[in-house]
């Protein structure tokens, strides 16, 4: 899942922290008592100039995500609308059921309960949930989405709809078959989770002849309880109420608010200082985050404390070691005993930013979280062990003399050239040369951060990195991570002679349709990593939100980290 | 005079076709990488080079640049096959973070941005101007001293911080004005003035400032002429002598200034806009900054080059109406 700010977000939490208890507690929000109610309307305050994408096949930011799902966009199977770990359990949407899994993982069916209708009065088909997949394939004009779709799908050279030919067509078709109301998906590879694949808006309906290609972000047909009235970028959307929408065919949504708001490009001391006067029809709104100088009024007054929630949202934050420059377990160590954890909490923003991780499933995950056991020596305030480091350095002097010395002399270290990460790569030069290790440090033109350490023949021993899931399940985190099929393997890993080991047991793994079992499978797997540092575990991020007096309803849905804004209620 | 103004007119063409090169050629210097912007974390190779064809970056600079200038005269078109569009001529080429034509976004955030600034100089024009006169009027008075106050004070006020201030008192602390949100006049006028009137003030104070300074200055510059004193020998009567020598002498520099100030406001209020979260081009041109939206930024760029130039040429000719001296010459 894509995150907005991601250099900030992840430079604000590289510095792993300690959740202080009187910080707040961590919980999944709520608003005032009592059962919500219909009616008003519900605004949401943020700096941004405008929703990354409406488009649901566009669509893949958290927040964004949680917003289009819960109002706009339905989606095959959805997370069930509840805060805490019930939000996390997976449930049918459209469809009858969760789907219905064949071919050992390699067919999925999904039929529809019908009754759907688009906001036209058109109802919902089929076709119209193949026509909106067929879409993410249209690389050159559907961008910025989720791959899983061309990733999964058994069908090869389809260009999407817009330009395919018939035999194209016809041969995606084929890969995503209709029949009546059900839809079959044909993929290459079994997956056992696909049911969580169809929760990404890039499997909601699209009908083909209202599509506008690279326009539709602007004005996207809604499937949902509500339906785009305005949209001007930079000032507002304004959602209302899709009359063509019927509750008794929606067995997720209760579209309590008449009216959403999304008010853009507010400056965020406004949007802080609007939220703790609450005054006016800011008692009817919500906010994206707190600025980090309101964090202390917020949460040490027990005059917000039914309006703030502290907790942690899906991302992790870690830095990969690049196991085939660096394949010395003891350098590893010493590198992840010395680091001043600590000092880059401060240097992030204090507590607030996160707790320490402990692996690379975040417990939000909870069927595939079990809390590791870390390196021994490895300090729990996250202050650096020096002595611990010191010796492990001297270790490596022994069992790997030539990745020891290439420690002291130098280990690499791209940063995105931002003032955040230059003063993260300051406090890992001064920790590391206390366990003598020198670190590089590299600076990189931001835009560009990602695309340098991801080409093949990028050259470093660290590199940061960050991951939210996208969807419950850490399939879409340890292989992702760490398998060399992965996305974002920094690692390097397969120069480790355990990787083999480990890609077999991933591959169990992923097609396990037991999910208790797999969930084990997972924890076992995120022990693997923690166990060989092929990345050292840097925080499980958290975030904090603030919401008006008279919202209701206003928890975190977890899957996104986010308010559910459908869901959002008015209380007067 | 008319080939006075063809002439200028023609320069102004030559001027707007540079600024658009420089823009364009400036924008192919910077390190950022546009194609890589949105992808973020999900940069792949592949990722990047279809987001690169798809914003048109692959091609040369050279045949980007030509193709903005045909777009100018015939439109351009975009997309494929059946999702394919056109932006009309005159296009300024597509914004593909905002999902629009340049032009069609310069239409919608320039209304703001020139309600903004016409309110804002009406404001300030009276305040400066009336304030500076009582000053000069009241030399060494407590008027004149007030005056001076004001206008150390307006002209050290940033605007951030001053709309801040504004803002968070008036609107959030006290609640004597509603959160502005912007609409347009022809739809709701009382809507439409209660959101402008803070930011209308803000803009008007801290500018004013300079024009206290200039016009206090100025009459009392123009009051030491020997055709002023000449009038006063003369016996005319005081407030013909204002109006007719005095002020005429010190609004020239006024009328200067004044004209290139809100020609540059005409381009973009960027900090008024920002603080008050008024949609208009200024914002717009920041936010293409930072999104690297070069067509985003290189029509408003261009915008606010016409304003600057038509600002010259329109207080060129004001000069001739001001100062008969320049109209002879």
């Amino acid at each position: 899942m894509k995150k907005k700010s991601i250099f900030g977000a992840i430079g604000l939490s590289i510095a792993a922290s300690v959740l202080v208890a009187s910080c707040g507690s961590s919980n999944s929000g709520g608003g005032p008592a009592g059962a919500p109610k219909k009616g008003g309307t519900v605004h949401i305050l943020t700096l941004g100039e405008q929703i990354a994408h409406l488009d649901p096949q566009r669509n893949y930011t958290g927040t964004d995500m949680a917003f289009a799902v819960s109002t706009m966009h339905r989606t095959l199977t959805s997370y069930k609308y509840a805060g805490g770990d019930e939000g996390s359990e997976i449930t049918a949407d459209l469809a009858t059921d969760t789907g219905t899994v064949t071919n050992e993982g390699k067919t999925w069916a999904f039929t529809l309960a019908g009754g759907g209708t688009f906001e036209d009065g058109s109802p919902i088909t089929c076709a119209d949930v193949a026509y909106g997949v067929s879409r993410t394939f249209a690389t050159d004009i559907i961008t910025d989405g989720p791959s899983y779709a061309m990733s999964y799908i058994d069908v090869a050279d389809y260009p999407g709809p817009y330009k395919a030919t018939a035999d194209q067509q016809a041969a995606f078709d084929k890969a995503v078959n209709c029949v009546d109301q059900t839809v079959t998906f044909n993929l290459k590879v079994p997956v056992a989770d696909f049911n969580y694949t169809t929760t990404l808006t890039a499997f909601s309906p699209v009908p083909k002849a209202l599509d506008t290609g690279e326009n539709y972000d602007m004005k996207p047909v809604s499937s949902g309880p509500y339906k785009i009235e305005s949209y001007e970028i930079g000032k507002s959307l304004v959602l209302v109420r899709n009359d063509k929408w019927d509750q008794a065919s929606d067995p997720l949504r209760h579209a309590y608010a008449d009216s959403i708001v999304y008010e853009f490009g507010l400056d965020a001391s406004v949007i802080d200082e609007r939220m703790i006067k609450d005054a006016g029809d800011d008692q009817f709104a919500v906010s994206e985050g707190i600025q980090p100088e309101n964090l202390q009024t917020i949460f040490e007054d027990d005059a917000f404390k039914n309006r703030r929630v502290d907790y942690l949202d899906p991302f992790v934050t870690y830095t990969n070691v690049n196991v085939k420059s660096v394949p010395c377990l003891d350098v590893r160590k010493a590198v992840y005993l010395a680091l001043d954890r600590d000092a880059l909490r401060k240097a992030g923003g204090g507590p607030y930013t996160g707790d320490y991780a402990d692996g690379f499933i975040k417990p939000a995950l909870a069927a595939d979280y079990a809390k590791s056991k870390m390196l021994e020596g490895l300090n729990e305030d996250g202050t650096p062990n020096v002595e611990a480091a010191k010796a492990a350095m001297e270790a490596a002097k022994t069992s790997c003399p030539e990745v020891a010395q290439h420690a002291a002399d130098g280990l690499v270290y791209p940063y995105p050239d931002t003032p955040v990460w230059a003063k993260a790569i300051a406090i890992w030069i001064e920790s590391q040369a206390k366990a003598g290790i020198t670190i590089k440090g590299e600076a990189v033109e931001a835009s560009k951060y990602w695309p340098t350490v991801m080409a093949p023949d990028a050259v470093y021993d660290l590199a940061r990195g960050g991951w939210a899931p996208d969807w419950l399940n850490a399939s879409t985190v340890i292989p992702e991570l760490f398998a060399t099929s992965g996305g974002f393997n920094l690692t390097h890993n397969d120069a480790d002679p355990d990787y083999a080991e480990f890609q077999t047991a991933v591959d169990a793994a992923k097609v396990n349709l037991d999910r208790a079992a797999q969930g084990k499978q997972w924890q076992e797997l995120n022990q693997f990593v923690v166990d060989r540092l092929w990345a050292l575990p840097g925080t499980f991020v958290k975030a904090q939100s603030i919401w008006g007096s008279k919202v209701g309803n206003a928890y975190q849905w977890g899957p996104y980290g986010s308010f559910n804004f459908g869901e959002l209620s008015i209380n007067s | 005079m008319l080939l006075f103004i063809i002439r200028r007119l023609f320069f102004a063409i030559v001027l707007l076709i540079a600024v658009s090169v420089f823009t364009y050629f400036l924008f192919a210097l910077l390190p950022t990488d546009p194609a890589a912007l949105s992808c973020g974390i999900h940069c792949k190779p592949e990722t990047i080079a279809a987001n690169r064809i798809r914003l048109g970056y692959d091609k040369s600079i050279f045949e980007q640049y030509w193709l903005f200038l045909k777009g100018i005269f015939v439109g351009r078109d975009y997309g494929i096959g059946t999702a394919a569009f056109t932006c009309p001529a005159p296009s300024l080429g597509y914004s593909f973070n905002q999902h629009a034509c340049v032009t069609s976004l310069i239409g919608e955030t320039f209304p703001v941005t020139a309600y903004l600034s016409i309110g804002a100089f009406i404001l300030w024009m009276m305040i400066g101007i009336g304030v500076g006169a009582i000053a000069a009027l009241n030399k060494g008075k407590w008027q004149d001293r007030l005056a001076t106050a004001f206008a150390s004070v307006g002209v050290s006020l940033p605007t951030f911080y001053f709309g801040l201030l504004a803002l968070f008192s008036i609107v959030i602390w006290f609640q004597i004005l509603p959160f502005p949100s912007y609409e347009s006049p022809l739809d709701n006028f009382p809507a439409f003035i209660t959101a402008m009137i803070l930011p209308w003030l803000v803009l008007a104070i801290i500018s004013a400032a300079s024009y206290t300074r200039l016009t206090r200055n100025g009459m009392l510059e123009a009051m030491n002429e020997d055709f002023v004193r000449l009038g006063v020998a003369k016996g005319l009567r005081l407030r013909v002598i204002l109006r007719r020598y005095v002020m005429r002498q010190a609004l020239i520099p006024i009328v200067t200034i004044a004209g290139l100030d809100f020609a540059g406001l005409l381009g973009g209020a960027i900090i008024t806009e920002s603080v008050f979260s008024l949609p208009g081009m200024g914002r717009m041109s920041i936010r293409a900054v930072v999104d690297s939206d070069l067509p985003v930024l290189v029509g408003t760029t261009m915008i606010a080059a016409v304003f600057i130039v038509l600002a010259n040429v329109i207080v060129d000719i004001a000069y001739g109406f001001l100062d008969p001296r320049v109209r002879v010459s």
